[in-house]
């Protein structure tokens, strides 16, 4: 955090006009107007939000309502149709991250957890973990660099953070599903991207681990914002800064979560249903 | 017990050590008479370089888990380059036999560098990297996977097989080019034992230097992603690395230790034909390193040490005919119930046995 506010200050010195505009932009991501279309099955439907900096921000809705795709257009995994997704990194002019490498947008600070844990099981947590730093992603750097001294004590720490530390020499393959799902958000982290996003990260948990994925969540929010499709409403209500319900693609409602659980049309086409 | 656990560390370069140290006792023995006849120094150093396709097939393979079924035809390109230059030196840099009654009647373009000078030796290695890359580049960039691509590699190296038949004035067809001597001069006979002596020795060395390059890759964060791209794709992607490069990388690797190792299996064969570019030879490259154990390094130099010395002591009088039977039984049965090979077998279960005793 030092540095930042260092590199601030001399970016504002040198230059204060235009990077005062970009930097005090109040959200992180603008998705402007997206709509995706598989094979005349619209996905999703002029879908049009903003992700505020900081903020633990959700996305729920019945399954097939598009919560997935839009993920994935955010990592560009898939194309969007129309529209397009604007990034503000932090004192950086905006990008627009439609059409761009997946592993660029990921060089960028947005860091994406997966639906089903997806950790490299045949290498232990810490090698999980090393791939994941934020340095060092090019051929030569992993034949060459070592992982320096910070870097070491911040995998330590992140791992402290998610309670895996003692689990350091564990092949990744070995851990409980619910662990799985820990290490895979410790390993978003270690990058210290600017934007997270967890698809269902407490799927398939139990009541206490989702409760502590909660304060895992609540913990990352003060350094970076947070995207989160979710199911659980206990798990929604625990953490949540402001909801947005998809359905059938479309925007349905967006507010905080004591408005959503309010509004009678949610509650007939998604609350309504089983009592998820 | 310290044994074992030395063992559990080190086994590999272990291993390697005693191998590489009965090799070369080899000349040894020859010369104090324990082993007899010239041609178990020829095989074996054959062998070597069959070891060291095998580590670049490892590496594609075992553990980025791209399967290529053409490294036929990088093994062919660096033993035609090797090749080349040795029918020049032996020819003095005139044209050969096969050009004349090709009708022609200059010296084509493609043998040029070869009468230049020793530099273009350096094409061992240039000529497979190059074509590597270019197969690589276009297929990797396009996300081409899994079987799609063992399709394309086999695909290729038929085609180049087929290519280097027809275009017999340049390539001498089917026959390929003959009557060359080692780049020691001749290895024939018992007069010239010494550089025979001489090129076994250099070829280990060869061998050595892949074998250490590869596992210090491997040991490195590198060979992390490498199995990190085998083991999930698409988070190594989103973990941010640029995966399509490291397959290049890494095939472009393995196709220059093809390279090597076709140019050294040249100077022991004393000739080279387009079989060594067909898809059963690229094939059976593939059945060492399963059945050595893929994803070891130690492995593939394990498997392709055994199954040629069970072929040249098998292959020949009564079980001729069955030896391809016994080979592709035993493929089969090392994918189905021994995955990690040999190796994989000696790991899991040595431990244990120790334990008991």
């Amino acid at each position: 955090m030092q540095t930042e506010i260092v590199s601030k200050e001399e970016l504002l010195a040198k230059n204060p006009a235009p990077i005062k505009i970009t930097q005090l932009s109040e959200s992180v991501l603008d998705i402007n107007h997206v709509s995706v279309c598989f094979d005349g099955f619209y996905a999703l439907t002029d879908v049009n939000t903003k992700v505020k900096r900081n903020t633990i921000h959700f996305f729920i809705g019945p399954n097939g309502a598009g919560k997935t795709t839009l993920l994935d257009i955010i990592c560009a995994k898939t194309k969007p149709t129309q529209g397009n997704v604007v990034y503000h990194p932090m004192y950086k002019d905006p990008v627009t991250l439609t059409g761009m490498k997946e592993y660029k947008i990921v060089w960028l600070g947005i860091g994406r957890k997966f639906q089903v844990p997806s950790v490299f099981v045949n290498l232990t947590v810490e090698e999980n973990m090393i791939l994941s730093l934020k340095k060092g992603k090019r051929i030569m750097d992993t034949i060459l660099r070592k992982p320096k001294k910070e870097e070491l004590d911040n995998i330590d720490a992140t791992l402290q953070k998610v309670g895996l530390a003692d689990k350091r020499q564990w092949r990744a393959g070995a851990l409980a599903h619910g662990e799985k799902q820990w290490l895979e958000i410790a390993m978003q982290l270690v990058q210290k991207p600017e934007v997270i996003m967890l698809d269902e990260p407490a799927a398939g948990m139990g009541k206490p681990e989702t409760f502590k994925t909660g304060e895992i969540l609540k913990e990352i929010k003060k350094d970076c914002t947070v995207i989160v499709i979710e199911h659980d409403m206990d798990f929604v209500k625990q953490v949540a800064d402001k909801v947005t319900v998809l359905h059938e693609g479309k925007i349905l409602m967006e507010g905080s979560v004591t408005e959503v659980l309010a509004d009678p049309t949610v509650q007939k086409v998604y609350l309504g249903r089983g009592g998820e | 017990m310290k044994a074992l656990r030395l063992f559990e560390r080190h086994g590999s370069n272990i291993t390697f050590g005693i191998i590489v140290f009965i090799l070369a006792m080899m000349p040894v023995l020859l010369m104090m008479g324990v082993v007899s006849g010239g041609s178990t120094i020829l095989f074996l150093g054959k062998c070597i370089s069959f070891a060291i396709v095998a580590i670049g097939i490892d590496l594609i393979w075992g553990y980025t888990g791209i399967l290529s079924l053409g490294h036929g035809l990088y093994f062919a390109l660096g033993g035609y380059a090797m090749a080349m230059y040795l029918k020049m030196q032996a020819t003095g840099g005139h044209l050969t036999d096969f050009m004349h009654i090709g009708g022609l009647t200059e010296m084509p373009l493609i043998w040029v560098p070869f009468t230049l000078s020793p530099g273009s030796l350096l094409l061992v290695i240039i000529a497979p990297a190059v074509v590597a890359w270019i197969v690589g580049y276009f297929i990797f960039k396009n996300r081409v996977k899994g079987v799609y691509f063992s399709i394309i590699s086999q695909a290729l190296t038929w085609a180049a097989c087929s290519l280097f038949i027809a275009m017999s004035p340049y390539t001498n067809g089917n026959v390929g080019i003959t009557e060359i001597k080692s780049i020691f001069g001749s290895i024939k006979g018992s007069a010239n034992q010494g550089n025979m002596f001489l090129l076994f020795y250099v070829s280990l060395i060869a061998l050595i230097a892949v074998y250490a390059l590869s596992k210090f890759l491997v040991e490195r964060k590198f060979g992390k992603v490498l199995i990190a791209i085998r083991d999930g794709e698409n988070r190594t992607y989103f973990s941010g690395y640029p995966v399509s490069r490291y397959k290049t990388f890494i095939y472009v690797l393995s196709a220059i230790f093809a390279g090597i190792a076709g140019a050294i299996f040249v100077n022991f064969n004393g000739c080279i034909t387009p079989s060594q570019m067909t898809i059963t030879y690229s094939i059976g490259m593939v059945i060492w390193v399963a059945i050595g154990g893929r994803g070891t390094i130690i492995g593939a130099v394990i498997g392709a040490f055994f199954i040629n010395i069970c072929e040249y002591n098998l292959s020949s009088g009564s079980t001729v005919e069955i030896w391809q039977y016994i080979i592709g039984v035993l493929f089969c049965v090392t994918i189905l119930f021994f995955k990690g090979g040999i190796v994989g077998l000696v790991r899991d279960k040595v431990p244990s046995l120790f334990k008991k005793v």
